[in-house]
């Protein structure tokens, strides 16, 4: 590790340290709920940009992790069994099935693969809610004594977890691979980097991190209908915020997701029926004048402040050795 | 023994007989000049070579193992490495982490990271782009970016390398300096098959040339008595000249 990673994984502790002390510091029931929402959304889209941001596979089938995860963790958590083996079950799941799907979808290529997942997914939806198509609500005594710092620990916790995962990752040897994978497999091949190998890692460690985040809502939520984490709108969420934030990046996926979540609520509250559209059109001005993600505005500015005055060339190899600042957002 | 052996290799693509019943061996140490006129099969053979493309008939015999059902990055970690003729860099991530990416990957690769950065430092200054280690590739001009693939190539550590024109482009001192690299990569250990157009460099770099016409291997030998070939000629200049 250099001087730059060191000081990545110390910042992360500190602000989660930070967050740590929240619940203690505030009875609002809004702010822990809301941030627990964030955590999970920094979860979800950290988890998606393994494999469509660093291994460069738009997989439009993420919400089936998700639901697998919390439908798996919720099941065996109410019918009495820990919660820890509950929640690392919710997540071996969807490994699983990401085992098993990845190997004939990653047969299709580009746009092929995101309908192919997501016709997946679908199918993993309406299977889930004709099977599952109650409510499923805590135990009267878990509701009775139902409380939301150790919730809120938890989803921290998960989520610290899975971010130092993305950073180590994205500074290892696979990582490197996954992204020449995506930048051109051909060429990749030709060195000695099996892409279905790599690809495969990534869904896997996707479907692992998206599987926990539903075991986290599994265990947050007191009452919801089991289908509902199978909604495509949890892959769309976690694929707009990777993109708003910088999709490729260790820290896009975190910005974009508390952007997301903070905004979406805003609006949500003041206009009610518009949100999801002011919402589309923020991601298409996004996606056209900042294809890096929010992210960009950073390395922008810094090369604004270099044109007035020359850094020293040590700075400028440092801020390019992030693995992948500057990508466009479509290809 | 050969390092490469290449026995009745075929390829069509529909009707198309890109390469049929092409045979030549490559002695380790030598360099081998590929050419043959546009469209006779020269990628097709490397890619054949390579693994990226599976043969409908022949066998591919490399230090003394049958790679032909191997996959592509299977046969690089034996030690075979390439270069494209259309570049296809890393565009997104920088010059130095495309050749690292040789280095993790390739044979005998670097323990860790630390390691291949160091290593691939080394090999970017000697293709001559050190000064662009850090630079995305995308920002890179087209002579760039071969270099940067020439130098991802040999990070791989290939005791066969393909280069597929790669001096295309190059102007008369810029091909003196890349026949002097490749020598010097010969002097390395490291066998080479060079497609080219350039005669120049056909004519000082190669041991032996293989000339392909229409996927098919129509001449083989010295450097020299290739240029005089009859048949060669014709099928470059056409009968009146032959």
């Amino acid at each position: 590790m250099n001087r730059r990673d060191i000081a990545f994984v110390v910042s992360a502790l500190i602000i989660a340290a930070a967050l740590a002390v929240v619940p203690s510091i505030t009875v609002k029931e809004s702010v822990i709920n809301l941030l627990v929402l964030v955590y999970i959304y920094v979860m979800m889209a950290s988890s998606w940009n393994i494999i469509g941001g660093i291994a460069g596979q738009v997989n439009l089938g993420h919400a089936a992790f998700f639901g697998l995860g919390s439908l798996v963790s919720r099941i065996l958590w109410t019918k009495g069994w820990p919660l820890s083996v509950s929640m690392i079950l919710g997540a071996l799941v969807p490994v699983a099935f990401a085992l098993i799907i990845g190997a004939p979808s990653f047969k299709l290529r580009g746009v092929y693969f995101a309908i192919g997942t997501l016709a997946m997914a679908q199918i993993l939806f309406i299977t889930t809610r004709n099977l599952f198509p109650m409510i499923s609500s805590l135990p009267t005594e878990a509701l009775a004594t139902y409380s939301l710092a150790p919730r809120y620990y938890v989803a921290l916790g998960m989520t610290l977890l899975t971010v130092l995962v993305v950073f180590w990752l994205s500074r290892s040897r696979w990582g490197l691979g996954m992204v020449a994978v995506r930048e051109e497999a051909n060429a990749a091949e030709s060195l000695g980097v099996s892409a279905l190998q790599h690809k495969l890692l990534a869904l896997c460690l996707s479907a692992f991190f998206a599987g926990l985040a539903g075991g986290v809502f599994a265990y947050y939520s007191a009452g919801y209908y089991l289908f509902f984490p199978f909604f495509p709108t949890w892959t769309f969420d976690a694929v707009m915020a990777t993109y708003i934030g910088g999709t490729g990046t260790v820290i896009g996926p975190i910005i974009g997701a508390v952007f997301y979540v903070l905004v979406k609520e805003i609006l949500a509250l003041r206009f009610v029926e518009l949100h999801p559209f002011i919402f589309g059109t923020l991601f298409i001005l996004v996606v056209l004048f900042l294809p890096g993600g929010m992210i960009q505005i950073w390395s922008r500015l810094r090369r604004l402040f270099r044109r007035a005055a020359p850094a020293p060339s040590e700075e400028k190899a440092m801020s390019e050795s992030d693995m992948v600042h500057d990508r466009p957002a479509v290809e | 023994m050969p390092l490469l052996k290449v026995e009745g290799l075929s390829k069509s693509f529909g009707g198309l007989q890109a390469v049929s019943g092409v045979s030549f061996q490559v002695a380790e140490g030598e360099i081998l000049g590929l050419i043959g006129p546009n469209g006779s099969g020269k990628t097709t053979l490397l890619n054949l070579i390579t693994g990226c493309l599976k043969p409908n008939a022949g066998a591919i015999w490399f230090d003394g193992e049958n790679i032909v059902n191997l996959p592509c990055h299977q046969i690089c970690r034996r030690g075979i490495a390439r270069t494209f003729q259309l570049t296809k860099p890393f565009l997104n991530i920088t010059a130095l982490q495309n050749v690292m990416v040789g280095r993790m990957y390739g044979r005998q690769p670097a323990s860790s990271m630390k390691a291949a950065e160091e290593e691939a430092l080394a090999l970017l200054e000697r293709v001559g782009m050190g000064d662009k280690a850090h630079t995305l590739v995308k920002d890179l001009s087209l002579m760039q970016r071969k270099k940067v693939e020439l130098a991802r190539a040999l990070a791989a550590k290939p005791k066969m390398l393909l280069l597929d024109e790669m001096m295309a482009g190059l102007n008369p001192a810029e091909v003196d300096d890349a026949m002097h690299l490749i020598r010097e990569i010969r002097s390395w250990n490291v066998t080479l098959i060079v497609v080219e157009h350039i005669v120049k460099a056909i004519l000082g770099l190669c041991d032996r040339v293989v000339v392909l016409n229409m996927g098919e291997k129509i001449a083989e030998g010295t450097p020299q008595a290739v240029v005089h070939d009859p048949h060669v000629i014709e099928v470059y200049l056409g009968k009146v000249y032959a």
